[in-house]
């Protein structure tokens, strides 16, 4: 697909999301909320960033050495956007609902696709490990809470968001150690040849070891 | 510690940092031991130690042991993966330094803080200290574990990237191919690839399920209305707890296919039962810690009863693969024994040996009498005192090549040797006669156990002391050092 279009799909996926049926329809419920509509918006910030990364300037990817500053940005945009507090905001006040749909996918989002290139394989990796678990943690505090923690979903939405949130928590996992056991890592890159795996390895270390 | 300039980069010596490994081991075995030396001393009534300190000393030795456990496993299994896989000796270095970290916390929170709830810390014990510590000490010991898992998951991390940039994934590493005939078992990749493949499957699942249970319980200490299920938690906890420690060994081990090689002169051949065996055990070790739940009724059946049944194959298909392979690789070698030889060897007796009374207590109906006996002690020590350490201390007397000084650290082996053996003995005997374990006073009818269980740990301590002082006195000559032959 060509930039513009896919800048095209990505603007119109967003007026969608926007449209006050779609965007009451996924904020009636907490699980929707959290598990659909906020990573939606996100990802279409990562499109955005697959489109025109081309056309990033110099000084911003010299700027984000290893991806460093972007994956912070990352961070912290998607702890902000967890506190029960923000979607209690978001829902109360248009304005602040439009804060989230500009910063999820600008300050998230796109950092997210700039930034995650750059970042070395163990970043990644390490970046996935702190991730899963937050997520299990946090699903975890949404059932253990003892009081509803946003004013505008009931107790069994919080309880049924913090299920979500622990099965994709390990829906990433599992995908994540699958990915890596079969050997689908993109961005581990290219695949060297095996020298070591022969066996041929064992014996030149035996060899050196023996020397 | 060796460092070179090059190039305007530091470049760390791995050598000399798989050293540093070593020697905070040492330094830190011989503390926990004496902490193990001190209770088993106040159990025999031959010192007197309150019993609110006792379970100070009981969680900081359970603690500290796990931790070092897992440290000087790690050395064994980075030293020889390295020369498979590119590895970063700078995480190797970050993961020691987050160790350390979170060992100044742990002990912080233990002999400042007054934390005594075991290294366990099962919620919502951490937060009902009945006044013995404060909320800061538990929060205290909980970061610290923290530090420790972040470094060890850099660590498990940086190898995996390793492996998977040679191997493609980790099905590859671990040999899924040749152990289902897939693939000649010539092809496969070495014994420390594939044990470093499980150890890193093991352990990073663990980890990323103990930082969840850790987090949660965090803030059960500062809100502490915020609960959460207290048997959902103990899985997470023994998920995380059962698979750190459990991996221990099976990082150690590479020094069994690493050193006996070559010392023997033969290789250390690997065939497709080698790798079903590791296959099997990364799904076993996985999936066995329900063994600590046997005694939770409202588990629900089918875990205890998986739980029971994976406890009886859990270790059984790597050890006999090693055992197995360890004596092919020693009869009639012509190897003329040494100490760094006989410990690694010991090492793999030790496991056999301690997996019996283990399996035992696997068992549900053995495991409702005997858990909460010094039967479970005496079980683990067997294989990791004798097992576990054995190995590490193999590792460390081979990389410091006593040769030919080799007196002094027989003595140390014989010393270990015979003292170990009397302290587990003493253990599983007081277990077999039903001396609960975790108890800071003991009753009279006890005490003869507990007697010759602390002249056994003294002797084995004095034994370690001479391995790890022998060690020092290396040290500096094995940092510029090959591995001998």
């Amino acid at each position: 697909m060509s930039t513009r279009r896919l800048l095209v799909a990505t603007c119109g996926s967003w007026l969608v999301l926007w449209l006050p049926a779609v965007r009451g329809g996924l904020e009636r419920d907490m699980a929707l909320h959290m598990a659909v509509q906020m990573p939606l918006l996100i990802a279409l910030g990562a499109l955005v960033a697959a489109a025109t990364c081309r056309f990033e300037p110099r000084w911003l990817a010299a700027a984000d050495w290893l991806g460093i500053a972007g994956i912070a940005a990352v961070v912290l945009g998607t702890s902000f956007w967890m506190v029960p507090r923000a979607l209690d905001q978001a829902i109360a006040d248009w304005r602040i609902d439009l804060v989230k749909f500009l910063t999820l996918p600008l300050l998230v989002g796109m950092p997210l696709g700039l930034s995650w290139r750059r970042m070395p394989p163990l970043g990644r990796a390490f970046i996935w490990a702190n991730f899963i678990p937050k997520l299990g943690a946090v699903g975890g505090l949404y059932l253990g809470a003892p009081m509803r923690l946003c004013a505008y979903y009931r107790l069994d939405q919080q309880e049924l968001a913090g299920w979500t949130l622990i099965a994709v928590a390990v829906a990433l996992g599992i995908t994540w150690f699958v990915a890596a056991f079969i050997g689908w890592t993109p961005s581990c890159g290219k695949r060297p040849s095996r020298p070591s795996v022969d066996g041929a390895g064992r014996q030149r270390a035996l060899h050196a070891s023996a020397a | 510690m060796t460092m070179a300039v090059t190039a305007g980069r530091t470049a760390i010596n791995p050598r000399a940092a798989v050293l540093a490994y070593l020697a905070v081991s040492g330094i830190v075995y011989l503390l926990m031991m004496l902490l193990g030396l001190t209770m088993r001393l106040a159990q025999a009534q031959w010192i007197d130690v309150p019993p609110n300190f006792f379970y100070v000393v009981m969680t900081m030795h359970g603690a500290g042991m796990v931790g070092i456990a897992g440290l000087s496993s790690a050395a064994v299994m980075w030293h020889f993966v390295r020369r498979y896989i590119p590895v970063s000796t700078a995480v190797f270095l970050t993961n020691l330094v987050f160790f350390l970290i979170g060992a100044v916390l742990i002990l912080g929170a233990g002999f400042i803080g007054g934390f005594g709830a075991a290294w366990t810390f099962l919620f919502p014990l951490p937060a009902h200290s009945g006044g013995l510590w404060s909320v800061n000490a538990a929060a205290s010991y909980l970061v610290g574990l923290i530090f420790i898992g972040v470094g060890f998951l850099l660590l498990h991390l940086d190898i995996a990237r390793g492996i998977l940039s040679t191997y493609g994934g980790l099905g590859a590493a671990l040999g899924v191919k040749q152990a289902f005939g897939l693939a000649p078992a010539e092809k496969g990749p070495p014994p420390a690839v594939t044990a470093s493949t499980m150890a890193l499957i093991a352990n990073i699942l663990g980890i990323l399920v103990g930082a969840a249970v850790l987090v949660i319980s965090l803030v059960n200490l500062y809100v502490p209305t915020f609960t959460f299920n207290a048997l959902a938690a103990k899985n997470l906890i023994y998920y995380f707890g059962h698979t750190f420690i459990n991996v221990t060994i099976y990082m150690a081990v590479i020094a069994v296919y690493e050193i006996l090689p070559v010392y023997t002169h033969r290789k250390w051949k690997t065939n497709w039962a080698f790798y079903l065996a590791w296959v099997l055990s990364t799904v076993f070790v996985l999936t066995v810690y329900t063994h600590h739940l046997l005694m939770d009724f409202a588990m629900p059946t089918w875990t205890l009863v998986a739980g029971q049944v994976i406890s009886w194959l859990s270790g059984l298909p790597v050890l006999l693969v090693t055992a197995f392979g360890t004596l092919t690789v020693v009869y009639r070698s012509g190897l003329r024994w040494n100490p760094a030889a006989a410990l690694v060897f010991l090492g793999v007796a030790g496991w056999a040996i301690g997996v019996i009374p283990a399996i035992a207590d696997g068992t549900i109906a053995v495991n409702s009498v005997m858990h909460n006996t010094q039967w479970v002690p005496g079980h683990f020590h067997t294989y990791l005192l004798l097992g576990m350490v054995a190995m590490v201390l193999g590792f460390m007397t081979y990389l410091t090549n006593p040769q030919p000084r080799y007196g002094f650290a027989w003595l140390g082996y014989w010393l270990y040797l015979v003292g170990g053996v009397i302290f587990v003995i003493a253990f599983l005997l007081a277990g077999a006669a039903s001396v609960p374990r975790r108890y800071a006073v003991h009753v009279a009818q006890w005490l003869p156990y507990d007697r010759i269980g602390s002249i056994g740990a003294t002797v084995a301590i004095a034994g370690v002391l001479i391995l790890v002082a022998r060690f020092f006195v290396g040290i500096r000559t094995a940092a510029s050092a090959q591995d001998p032959t």
